[in-house]
């Protein structure tokens, strides 16, 4: 087996750049902050993970974070983000992950384990640009310690080309009382082709809070579940989808509540907003009661931009486009 | 001067606007009165070109250019304006995104609009333009985006509903403040003491002018006429 790089310590408060790969992580960096005008990455004080291709080029941890990595044989790059009980983390650990290739495959496994009375948040970017064509897979296996907060933001920017094959799946389970929000977004670029899974197992009194927003344009293939399974009694989740269909795009969505214990409280929510002819969406509530104090309800929508919205901001001066835009912006951005 | 000469409506066969010659002066404030129903959100709605609302006949007139082939668009980049009796709401767009209409007017101005209406822009401006804010709040930000636009002409489509009676000043307050602009205002209200405030006025019913001259005269005929008016959008005197 081959291990690169080797473990990090887990706890250290300098900047771990793996010195083979500081060209790359400089690139990626600069990508990064073109993106989101952010120079955390730099920071000493933040806490971030950096993975290029197939190897992670760049850590830098705190006390309470502990990450290990390797990449194994077939490729797949294996991160185990472990946060100590009691973790309070002021600022968001930054994620960064990037491909510089034209072609190829990424393919990631992250285990996080968090630990109790944690409270965390991750901002993760995936800057997948000038891609010719790219699978990148990414596998996250999701523990949630009692009375844990763990927030999770996840952005892509991708280019035009369409290039890019993305498979984002999340296991989580959420211990008692702990709470994950899961978000998720590809608004700024073409997505390409994207499969979302998010699975979630709920305990006792956990909440989870899921939200995905994705700006489908020419040939997009977009496909979403997203799974809440409140198994403990008085565990609750919420899972919303918001798509903006243009052009050729294909979107399915299924969004699954189960209440599977008493005072459940579940809400799932798809709303796609389509525009042009030629685009095709479909959305699936699934709910399912097997204990007969849970509760769950859905709403779902599949529409145009409303004509009344769009009057109202021409009638500002705003073109059609215009309009469209800053609608979308409020509803996806 | 903005003029609306013969105008008829008809939708779904029914003849919502019957022959309606109007004019409005810069730096004027013209109310229109009229019962529920009577068509005059339809002329608002006119006057700013909405796609549905095409006239059956007749045109709109700036200026004495003939824009009754303008899109709604091109009448707002020509200074028409309107304030929505209903404005609509929308989900994820906060106030300052709206107001500033996406980051095309700069926060500065924002902050003196809003203060206008009386909201505080540093609680209002994060908030959403969504079905939280209460009627009474999303009216005031609409005003409030009127205003930024410093139209040449205004309809007002009843700016003081959902406005509370302890704010009534505010809107003459606002109205005073874009007559100074020079703004033409083009008031529909159903309330007596904005209505007296207003240079000229015009009594609709059933979709026709049934009589226009000084506001307090007219309002003194509605009153006593419209009110007892029994058949309904068919006044007495009729
Ligand atoms: N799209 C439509 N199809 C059919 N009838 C309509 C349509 N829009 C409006 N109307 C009718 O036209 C008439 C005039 O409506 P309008 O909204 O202009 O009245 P209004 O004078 O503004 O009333 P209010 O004081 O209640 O606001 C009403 O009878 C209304 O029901
Ligand atoms: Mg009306």
């Amino acid at each position: 087996m081959c291990v690169t790089p080797s473990t990090f310590p887990g706890v250290n408060s300098t900047m771990d750049i793996v010195k083979a790969y500081e060209q790359e992580f400089d690139r990626l960096v600069k990508l990064y902050e073109e993106h989101t005008q952010d120079n955390s990455l730099r920071n000493n004080a933040v806490a971030s993970i950096i993975v290029s291709g197939n190897r992670v080029v760049g850590l830098n941890t705190l006390n309470g974070i502990g990450v290990r990595s390797r990449t194994r044989e077939d490729g797949v790059v294996i991160i185990d983000v472990n946060i100590d009980d009691n973790t309070v983390m002021p600022v968001p650990v930054h994620l960064c992950t990037g491909f510089l290739e034209k072609h190829g495959e990424q393919l990631l496994k992250f285990n996080y384990f968090i630990g109790n009375n944690v409270k965390i948040k991750f901002k993760s970017h995936c800057i997948l640009r000038n891609i010719e064509k790219l699978h990148h897979k990414m596998i996250s296996d999701v523990y949630v310690g009692r009375n844990s907060s763990l927030i999770y933001e996840d952005e892509h920017f991708h280019d035009e080309n369409g290039g890019v094959f993305v498979e984002a799946i999340t296991y989580a389970k959420l211990n008692q009382n702990a709470f994950f929000q899961n978000k998720f977004s590809a608004t700024k670029t073409r997505i390409g082709k994207i499969n979302l899974l998010v699975d979630l197992e709920l305990m006792e009194y956990a909440k989870a809070d899921l939200e995905s927003k994705i700006y489908g344009k020419q040939t997009d293939e977009i496909t979403i579940q997203e799974i809440l399974r409140l198994n403990g009694e008085h565990a609750g989740g919420i899972a919303k989808s918001t798509i903006f269909a243009t052009d050729w795009t294909r979107a399915h969505v299924v969004n699954e509540a189960y209440g599977n214990a008493a005072h459940t409280m579940g809400h799932i929510e798809c709303n796609e907003i389509v525009k042009g002819e030629n685009v095709s969406v479909s959305t699936v509530p699934v709910l399912k009661v097997v204990n007969e104090k849970a509760e769950l309800t859905h709403e779902a929508s599949v529409g145009r931009i409303k004509q009344d919205q769009l009057d109202i901001l021409m009638s500002k001066g705003l073109s059609e486009e215009a309009a469209t835009g800053i609608i979308i912006n409020g509803l996806i951005g | 001067m903005l003029e609306l000469k013969n105008i008829r409506y008809v939708k779904n066969t029914k003849e919502i606007i019957k022959n309606v010659s109007l004019q409005f002066q810069e730096s004027q404030v013209t109310a229109l009165i009229g019962n529920n129903g009577v068509g005059k959100s339809t002329i608002a709605y006119i006057i700013m070109g909405l796609s549905d609302y095409t006239p059956t006949s007749g045109s709109v007139f700036l200026n004495g250019e003939d824009i009754s082939g303008f899109s709604i668009t091109d009448r707002a980049k020509k200074g028409i304006s309107l304030l929505w009796q209903e404005p609509v709401r929308f989900e994820g767009l906060t106030v300052e995104n709206y107001l500033s209409l996406g980051g095309r007017i700069n926060k500065k101005k924002l902050y003196e609009a809003l203060e206008l209406v009386r909201l505080n822009p540093n609680v209002y401006l994060p908030r959403f333009v969504d079905k939280k804010l209460s009627g009474g709040e999303r009216k005031r930000v609409e005003i409030a985006s009127c205003v930024l636009l410093n139209p040449k002409f205004l309809v007002m489509d009843e700016p003081d509903s959902g406005i509370d009676i302890m704010s009534l000043d505010m809107i003459h307050d606002i109205i005073v403040y874009l007559k100074l602009q020079r703004t033409g205002i083009i008031i529909i209200t159903h309330r007596e003491e904005i209505v007296t405030t207003s240079d000229y006025s015009y009594l609709i019913c059933d979709g026709r002018i049934i009589r226009q001259g000084a506001s307090r005269e007219i309002i003194d005929y509605y009153k006593t006429t419209c009110d007892v008016c029994d058949t309904i959008n068919v006044p007495r005197g009729e």
